[in-house]
């Protein structure tokens, strides 16, 4: 029953691991840009969230949560089309990266001065330590309701790429930038739009790990790392791929844990070594 | 041209052999240091630069250097000066093993493999109570050295390495091989097709990368005396190589020097003179990094050199021009 329970926990905190990885795969897969602030920006609505919740505390939790959301998009579509679309002119993929990696460092060495390296959480009453019990398992609320976002998320997402004219066009101007400008698209535009929408899901990503635990300004570029790991064993380029990665590499940290208790991430990077060596393709085959 | 070449060399070896009894001791650790980040930046700019391949897990073979450096001396009881050999063997020895599985992999898939197989090996070395477990290893036989002269002699050795990476990188990559990495780098179908062996081409170049990092790794911890997991695999060693070459120029030789520089530059500005925190270092850094990138993304060194003609170790061939041509191509 234990093993179980752990099971069920891995596969909460892989829901967790696959909102991280969605947004960097989705910058990555219609822009190939490896987007290195994406930890940041999920620590930075976080902090939005502690700081609105402080100055209104009656404020109902979705209100905030939206508010913190709204803010991550335009710091997306600001971040994408007054800085990343400059450096994507150059053909080197170099540029974009350091790009990222220096605005990372930037915001995360800025919010370590003006808040602090100490642990926080985004105390949301009741609902943070809530628990139910479903066959005998304790299952906290709130990493339920983080597995639960995620696969809708995912299935918006999909929905939005596939169905709708604006999916059609992010698609379009993925494939071929050139050739959708003569349609009277401005990839530009498409781009600021996408890493708006991929900063808004690290938004969510953040506000749910700062609810249901702590976070410092290193949460983010702690979990840099297992969002890669998240993205190419859901191979890149591939849109279900990151939620069946997360939750793969939530079971086996949790089980590894269980079974060796001072390993930390090891067992997860194993996993990931040994998968891309037998598929170095990703666990689902890339469309890009 | 050769000329100029051993002029270079003559005169960084005289400056070098008599900057210690120049500068301060402060000083001199300074520049101990930042010949060794130098050392390290050459050694990513010759994998990245040169041959392509982006690592962001370099630091496992800093680590492995100075692991090999800590343990053979405590092993064989004799002075680490003697043992230091085996720091860059260390290194490449892992680098030929891992090569293998991480060659399958192309471009960002490569880099984060190799930035994975770093945690790997550093999760099990905290775990190992051979190497010290978390608490990591002090230098056993430090007593055996003379530790008067410590300070001027690590700055020799860590001047013949930086010396050693930037002119060795320099005669390379004028040689018939450094042509064939290079033309990998630029269309590797295209370098198979003329006869270059790719994947031997990549694997040389993996290894002298991962042995110049792990002889510059093994002395920057040998200046410590103590050797802890944390800082041994510590992110930060690739984050700083890279921010070096690509803020300097990637893929030349001037720019890392130049990206050196400005790292150090920055940190005692910041630091020293101004008086505030390693926080606002950082930021700095970070800034110094996305200013680059959007208004001269090839680095700083291209950028200078092509405003005012600059050339000191060019690697680049040139065609001969032809004579309706006006402009030189420059690029």
């Amino acid at each position: 029953m234990a093993w179980i329970e752990t099971v069920v926990n891995g596969l909460l905190l892989g829901g967790l691991y696959g909102l991280i990885g969605i947004g960097l795969a989705l910058v990555f897969g219609v822009m190939r840009v490896v987007d290195g602030a994406q930890g940041e920006f999920m620590v930075m609505a976080a902090f939005f969230a502690v700081i609105v919740l402080a100055a209104a505390p009656d404020l109902h939790p979705l209100i905030i949560f939206g508010l913190a959301i709204l803010f991550s998009f335009c710091v997306g579509y600001v971040y994408q089309s007054w800085i990343v679309n400059r450096s994507m002119q150059s053909s080197d993929p170099l540029a974009p990266l350091l790009l990222t990696f220096g605005v990372s460092i930037i915001l995360r060495s800025v919010m370590v001065e003006v808040f602090g390296a100490d642990l926080r959480g985004l105390q949301l009453g009741s609902l943070s330590r809530a628990s139910i019990a479903i066959f005998n398992i304790n299952i906290g609320v709130m990493p339920l309701l983080t597995l639960a976002t995620s696969i809708a998320l995912f299935l918006l997402l999909q929905w939005m790429l596939k169905r709708t004219s604006f999916g059609r066009i992010i698609r379009a101007t993925a494939d071929r930038r050139d050739i959708v400008r003569l349609f009277g698209v401005k990839p530009d535009r498409v781009y600021a739009c996408v890493m708006a929408m991929s900063v808004a899901l690290s938004a969510i990503a953040g506000l749910f790990l700062a609810a249901r635990a702590s976070f410092t300004p290193f949460s983010g570029v702690e979990r840099l790392l297992i969002a890669f790991e998240v993205v190419v064993l859901g191979g890149i380029g591939s849109f279900w791929g990151p939620l069946i990665g997360g939750l793969a590499l939530g079971v086996t940290q949790l089980v590894g844990l269980k079974w060796d208790p001072n390993a930390g991430l090891l067992y997860c990077h194993l996993l990931f070594f040994i998968m891309i060596l037998i598929r170095p393709s990703g666990l689902v085959a890339s469309r890009s | 041209m050769h000329l100029r070449l051993v002029s270079g060399v003559v005169a960084s070896i005289l400056l070098s052999a008599g900057a210690p009894f120049v500068l301060g001791d402060g000083a001199l650790r300074l520049w101990t240091e930042a010949l060794l980040i130098l050392t390290m930046a050459q050694m990513w700019n010759l994998l990245a630069g040169y041959a392509g391949l982006v690592s962001f897990g370099h630091q496992v073979f800093v680590a492995a250097g100075a692991y090999a450096l800590f343990l053979a001396a405590e092993a064989l009881n004799v002075s680490p000066y003697w043992v230091l050999p085996l720091a860059p063997l260390a290194a490449a020895f892992l680098a030929a093993l891992v090569a293998l599985p991480l060659f399958r992999l192309r471009d960002a898939y490569f880099s984060i493999g190799i930035w994975v197989f770093s945690e790997i090996v550093a999760t099990l070395v905290t775990k190992s109570s051979l190497t010290g477990a978390t608490a990591g290893l002090p230098l056993k036989t430090s007593s055996l050295m003379d530790l008067d002269w410590f300070e001027p002699t690590l700055f020799w050795i860590a001047s013949v390495l930086a010396l050693a990476a930037t002119a060795g990188l320099l005669l390379l990559m004028r040689s018939e091989f450094g042509l064939g990495i290079m033309s990998v780098r630029d269309n590797d179908v295209a370098a198979m097709s003329v006869g270059v062996d790719v994947q031997r081409n990549r694997l040389i170049v993996f290894v002298i990368s991962a042995a110049g990092c792990g002889a510059a790794g093994a002395v920057n911890f040998l200046s410590n005396l103590y050797l802890s997991p944390a800082s041994a695999f510590d992110v930060s060693w690739v984050v700083n190589m890279m921010f070096i070459v690509v803020i300097g120029g990637i893929g030349t030789l001037e720019g890392p020097i130049i990206g050196t520089l400005l790292f150090f530059a920055l940190r005692e500005i910041v630091t020293g003179q101004l008086g505030l925190s390693g926080g606002w270092y950082l930021v700095a850094l970070g800034s110094v990094a996305v200013g680059t990138m959007l208004w001269s993304p090839r680095g700083l060194w291209p950028a200078l050199s092509a405003r005012w003609g600059l050339r000191f170790m060019s690697v680049e061939r040139k065609a001969p021009r032809l004579a309706l041509q006006d402009k030189p191509n420059n690029d």
